[in-house]
């Protein structure tokens, strides 16, 4: 399965323009951290999005886009409305990318 | 992690409950201390929300709180409030001395009590998430991320990114500027703006001293001389492998289309805003001295007078009747606003181009404007009158000669 995250909008949203997505492919991964993004992709998948109350201003959003063969799962929060299963997919791909 | 975090204490919570039903009433004290003690170091809101009923507005009392690189306020510890102690965390005190700074700028500059000018709290946030790249304004209060130390180092580093999300708050309380297109764009101009005019009052600096800059010390702190936005020179701000260059524009025939979308900036909100920045840049560098005075004030007043859907002409077109009200019509204060939109290519609704072009360069000579120059104008501007009137006299005389 590979993971893209994608982070816009912000305090540096011209900036922002040209941050690539980062990708992971799990099958890189120990089995262990695997299962355990995999499972926090359920959680966030599985649980409903807030719906932002439109008065934040240079929030900064984030696209979780993972693929699995045919299968294309497309998860999109902000930072002013984040679910917490959403946050704790969010914190773990920024963990492993800053570790890389 | 979970949405809600289980309260820690030696007493558990269900048990200090049921002491506050107790027919002692020291016990009944104590257990309410407990709840409120632990309440304020978790910084609970929705516990202290109950008593916002009974609190005083608080004159923009400050308090910062510590989110310990997690999303959720709610978890938050509370790290210093207006009257404590400094914090062994600089990042805590760095939010603290900004948050005071921006409210005494107010307070001081344009006798605005707070956010909202009825003395609202202001609230900080640090260490929002793990390495966030970015600080925003949620509608109520402020959050700042740590950086990844590549693109950005802590957010609280920055005294006028600090100020540019208060004053998201003022603008919202004022204009309420939408925050899509041109309006949206205005929004943000108004950040920049006062954020830097926060940092020039802070520093004591005249216009031509200062940097014009928005983020230098925190944007790509690897890379030294850039910032994330330069209000003197838009479009200049950076320029590097990674982030490519400052696409923001100085001037309207350069204005960038991007739809409105979140991907899209509402409209390059961020973008655009370099057309109004470059103009009050301007206004402040051609009247002189402190920006926040004459400028400062001039871009205040209108803020306060626009409208939530207001374009950047319209806003143009405030900003030279406010000059007018404040510091007199055809004086050198509005002949500065009106070269400066000219120069940006906004025009000003009601001065026809010809009238703007030549007052424009009564404004601005050779480059620089000043007093002398645009009280010269307004002396040629007389004499010009007083020729016609001469002449007027010398054709009704001659008139009344030939009947």
């Amino acid at each position: 399965m590979k993971v893209a995250l994608e982070s816009y909008g912000g305090l540096a949203a011209a900036a922002g323009l040209r941050r690539p997505p980062k990708v992971l492919d799990t099958t890189a991964l120990p089995a262990a951290a695997a299962a355990e993004l995999a499972r926090l992709l359920a959680a966030a998948a599985a649980t409903p999005p807030e719906e932002p109350d439109g008065r934040a201003r240079d929030a900064m959003s984030y696209t979780v886009t993972a693929q699995d063969g045919d299968r294309v799962t497309v998860l999109e929060q902000s930072d002013a409305a984040m679910t917490p299963a959403f946050a704790d997919l969010l914190t773990w791909l920024r963990k492993h990318h800053a570790q890389q | 992690m979970s949405g809600t975090r289980p309260i820690n204490c030696i007493i558990p919570p269900y048990i200090l409950d049921k002491l506050l039903d107790s027919e002692n009433s020291e016990v009944r004290q104590a257990a309410l201390d407990t709840m409120l003690l632990t309440a304020r170091l978790r910084g609970e809101r929705a516990i202290r929300s109950s008593f916002t009923g009974a609190a005083a507005p608080g004159d923009g009392r400050r308090t910062v709180f510590d989110c310990e690189q997690e999303e959720f306020l709610r978890n938050a510890v509370l790290a210093r409030p207006e009257d404590g102690p400094e914090s062994t965390d600089p990042a805590v005190n760095r939010a603290f001395d900004a948050l005071g700074l921006t409210r005494d700028f107010y307070k001081e500059v344009f006798q605005r009590n707070s956010v909202d000018g009825q003395g609202m709290r202001l609230d900080g946030y640090v260490h929002f998430g793990f390495k966030v790249n970015n600080a925003f304004w949620d509608g109520r209060q402020m959050l700042f991320g740590d950086g990844d130390g590549q693109e950005f180092s802590n957010l609280t580093g920055s005294l006028e990114v600090i100020s540019h999300e208060l004053t998201h708050g003022v603008t919202d309380h004022t204009s309420g500027f939408v925050y899509h297109n041109q309006s949206g764009a205005l929004n943000e101009s108004m950040s920049d703006v006062f954020g830097s005019l926060v940092k020039q009052w802070s520093l004591k600096q005249r216009a031509e001293e200062a940097d014009w800059l928005i983020g230098a010390d925190v944007w790509t702190p690897g890379i030294g001389g850039d910032a994330l936005r330069s209000m003197k020179d838009p479009g200049r701000a950076y320029n590097n492998p990674q982030f490519g260059k400052d696409p923001q524009p100085d001037r309207m025939s350069r204005f960038i289309h991007l739809p409105d979308t979140k991907r899209g900036d509402f409209g390059g909100v961020h973008f655009n805003s370099g057309i109004p920045n470059k103009a009050f840049y301007l206004t402040a560098v051609r009247i002189g001295g402190f920006a926040w005075e004459a400028a400062g004030t001039i871009w205040y007043e209108a803020l306060k007078a626009s409208s939530a859907e207001d374009q950047f002409q319209d806003f143009a077109t405030t900003t030279f009747q406010k000059a007018g009200e404040l510091f007199g019509a055809g004086g050198p204060e509005q002949a500065a606003v009106l070269s400066a939109w000219q120069e940006v290519e906004v025009p000003i609704r009601g001065v026809p181009t010809g009238v703007a072009r030549i007052r424009s360069f009564a404004a601005n000579g050779s480059g620089g404007a000043g007093r002398e120059d645009g009280l010269a104008a307004l002396a040629r501007q007389i004499g010009t009158l007083n020729d016609k009137v001469t002449q007027l006299a010398k054709d009704v005389a001659e008139l009344k000669g030939t009947r």
